[in-house]
């Protein structure tokens, strides 16, 4: 019985080891330590924000972006102001 | 001094005269609370994330100004009415924002239908032409293979040079032993 229960962890834990890696190794911020990626955030450059929406033109959620949390909010800020402007766009349909 | 900066979309059919007529609008307003204007530039034509009053394109301008804090509301009052009751046939979208003084005051913008070649003959001279004419740039893995193929060759030719040479030599010195047994 014991080594069975065993044999079940190192199975899952395996599972969990082969996904990690499929993945690419641990996600990290892309603006943390460094200013000049950060100075792009602004709701004029269009062209770079486009990268944090999906094809629908939804705001990419952080878990997968990999941003940190204060990126992340700039970055979401930024888009809805865009948004405003008709930069870009609340929902992206074809018209 | 606080620095603002406003980012309006206009019509597309905007005419020259109206634009000099907003432009100098701004400007006496400017002047009149005490401010400096930085700049007023054109972006060019757009196509629209969305349709605004029915346009699917328009014209974007972004000014630049300082104002002391003692006529900053008077001023943004003065535009905001502006773009209500004089310029709202124009004017469709507006955002005024407040910029750091320190920073430097480049920007980049989203690339413009104008900044974009439309004619046979930018196209051309842009150079773009070279990826599609050459059958390399179309299949990537081929590219690859092609470029070990290069580095694969030059290292065989020395190699291939220098071996049989000898493996010759050893088989004539070989020969030669043999027949002096015999």
């Amino acid at each position: 019985m014991t080594k069975k229960i065993k044999l079940k962890i190192s199975a899952r834990l395996l599972k969990k080891k082969l996904r990690k890696d499929s993945a690419g190794g641990a996600k990290h911020c892309r603006f943390c330590n460094n200013p000049e990626l950060v100075s792009e955030i602004n709701y004029k450059n269009a062209s770079f924000l486009r990268k944090f929406l999906t094809e629908r033109g939804k705001i990419l959620p952080a878990r997968i972006s990999g941003n940190s949390c204060k990126y992340q909010k700039m970055v979401a800020r930024e888009i809805k102001n865009a948004r405003v402007m008709a930069l870009l766009p609340y929902c992206a349909t074809s018209y | 001094m606080l620095r603002y900066e406003m980012l309006f979309l206009t019509v597309p059919e905007i005419t020259g005269d109206e634009i000099d007529s907003i432009k100098s609008y701004f400007q006496k307003s400017v002047r009149s609370a005490q401010g400096d204007m930085l700049s007023f530039e054109r972006w060019g034509k757009y196509r629209l994330a969305y349709p605004v009053n029915k346009n699917d394109y328009g014209v974007y301008f972004l000014t630049r100004f300082e104002v002391e804090l003692e006529n900053r509301d008077a001023l943004l009052k003065d535009i905001r009415g502006s773009y209500v009751f004089k310029f709202n046939h124009l004017i469709v979208k507006n955002m005024i924002c407040r910029l750091d003084e320190k920073a430097s005051l480049e920007y980049k913008r989203p690339e413009s239908l104008e900044d974009t070649p439309h004619d046979i003959d930018s196209f051309l001279k842009k150079n773009d032409m070279e990826g599609l004419l050459k059958p390399k740039a179309g299949f990537r893995g081929k590219r690859a293979e092609e470029k070990s193929i290069i580095g694969g060759v030059a290292f065989g030719k020395e190699t291939k040079v220098a071996v049989p040479v000898t493996a010759f030599e050893e088989e004539d010195e070989l020969e030669d032993f043999e027949d002096n047994i015999e």
